[in-house]
């Protein structure tokens, strides 16, 4: 990596110690819906959009492993038009598996799903890196791929609802509900991270740091991967 | 649109694969001697016991209701009959925690039944001594632990029977604030095991059955 040079180095630094405390609070404030909110949950009888619309919007905004797949995948796309595409693949595929896998109540062991939603991360970033054409010499399609994980983390969603006690009364409308609240969320966290990406890409540093900030984020797959793979074996909770 | 296109300039391939391996490299690293530690109790590099990161630990609680899971009135052990007398030494508030309070468990096996009888020597006042009845299981690291209490109050005596909702240990946490050292002297009967000194419901190295001034090994060591 070049990074020799004496500006480009804090504002590495800044970016990694940025990627940690998004990892960090996201760990804090837990990925599973828990606490107040899944006795909300338990309680509903019926069709209660808002808060269920609310309960997906927070699930996206807090889900650090969603939102660093994000950031892969749009690290390089420059055209506004491409973000719309990719992201439309991505919210396509997790709503698919969300609402069949809740509503035909398909189950997945939560942490393998999450372990897997940990290597999308890693996936992304060594495609970004051209790691696929240089190492093995094909390219498989991003957009399969963005896809296909979108299948892999709407499962992810589904397994965290399923955790709950959701009645069958209204089912249907506050599942759809918490997948509108996802994709507001995911609205909501894009904006966020496209804006910071489009500063950096401004600045002459982006093409240098480029590289190192998707081994940083193939860094956190692995560990977002190796921690729900000790969750699977040890069992426990995962934030 | 190309799929190429959105790729960005590609590394070279020896960085590439350095810079792989060194991501799970450094991830293993992190799992192993950070998360396990910390989230898991499992310690397998040794990190966690030399950073403290493994007291971050704790098991689960399961609280389980007292009064649940219904027993007959009568029923026959195969386990021995004993009695017991200990005598708890004390210090004063001032002494410090270390010496004014301390945890004195027995182990019992589930449905096993025993009668207690304590009382404080050494002060009149029942709001100098708080004492906290309550009983768990010892699970294995990363198994989450069943609890269950009993009773938490002030008082200088307490009387009863208990019998215990699951395997484990059960006991009291006595909490000495007045200003003058004091003896628990508590009476024990029924089916229960002792609890060999510095293990988890006895880490004070209570003895059994001799007069206080010699109950309490550790605590004379200076």
């Amino acid at each position: 990596m070049t990074m020799g040079t004496g500006v480009t180095w804090p504002r590495f630094a800044g970016f990694a110690a940025g990627l940690l405390l998004l990892a960090w609070a996201g760990a804090a404030t837990a990925h599973n819906i828990g606490g107040t909110d899944a006795a909300f949950v338990a309680a509903t009888r019926g069709p209660d959009p808002i808060p269920f619309m609310y309960l997906g919007a927070k699930h996206m905004v807090t889900g650090y492993d969603h939102l660093l797949f994000l950031v892969g995948v749009i690290f390089f796309l420059f055209r506004l038009r491409q973000v719309a595409l990719y992201v439309s693949l991505f919210s396509l595929g997790h709503s698919i598996t969300l609402l069949a896998g809740v509503f035909f109540d398909i189950h997945a062991d939560p942490h393998l799903v999450d372990a897997v939603i940990g290597l999308s991360v890693v996936y992304k970033a060594f495609e970004n890196l051209g790691g696929f054409r240089t190492l093995f010499g094909v390219q498989p399609d991003p957009r399969a791929a963005v896809l296909g994980f979108g299948l892999i983390h709407g499962f992810g969603l589904a397994t965290k609802l399923q955790a709950l006690n959701l009645n069958p009364q209204g089912l249907l409308v506050n599942l759809v509900s918490f997948n509108v609240g996802v994709e507001i969320g995911q609205i909501l966290a894009l904006g966020l991270i496209l804006a910071a990406m489009t500063v950096w890409r401004r600045t002459p540093s982006f093409a240098l740091m480029a590289a190192g900030a998707n081994v940083l984020l193939m860094l956190a797959g692995f560990v977002l991967a190796g921690q729900q793979v000790a969750g699977y074996i040890f069992g426990g909770a995962v934030s | 649109m190309n799929p190429s296109e959105q790729t960005g300039r590609p590394m070279a391939k020896g960085r590439l694969i350095l810079a792989t391996l060194g991501a799970l490299g450094l991830a293993t690293l992190i799992v192993l001697g950070v998360i396990l530690p910390a989230e898991f109790n499992r310690d397998p590099l040794g990190v966690g016991r030399l950073s403290g990161l493994s007291r971050l630990w704790a098991p689960d609680d399961k609280t389980v209701d007292a009064d649940a899971g219904g027993v007959a009135r009568s029923r026959e052990y195969d386990i021995p009959f004993r009695t017991d007398v200990v005598e708890i030494p004390l210090g004063d508030f001032m002494a410090g925690a270390d010496r004014s309070e301390l945890e004195y468990k027995v182990r019992m096996r589930k449905d096993a039944t025993l009668t207690y009888a304590w009382e404080v020597i050494g002060t009149r006042e029942p709001r100098d001594f708080h004492f906290d009845q309550h009983g768990h299981t010892t699970p294995a690291p990363g198994q989450p632990m069943t609890v269950s209490t009993y009773r938490q109050g002030f008082g200088l005596q307490q009387r009863g029977a208990l019998t215990a909702p699951f395997d484990g240990i059960q006991g009291w946490q006595f909490s000495n604030s007045s200003e003058k050292p004091v003896v628990v002297r508590l009476r024990l009967a029924g089916f229960y095991e002792l609890i060999p000194s510095g293990e988890p419901g006895n880490e004070a190295g209570i003895v059994a059955n001799v007069p206080a001034p010699q109950s309490r090994p550790e605590a004379a060591r200076p």
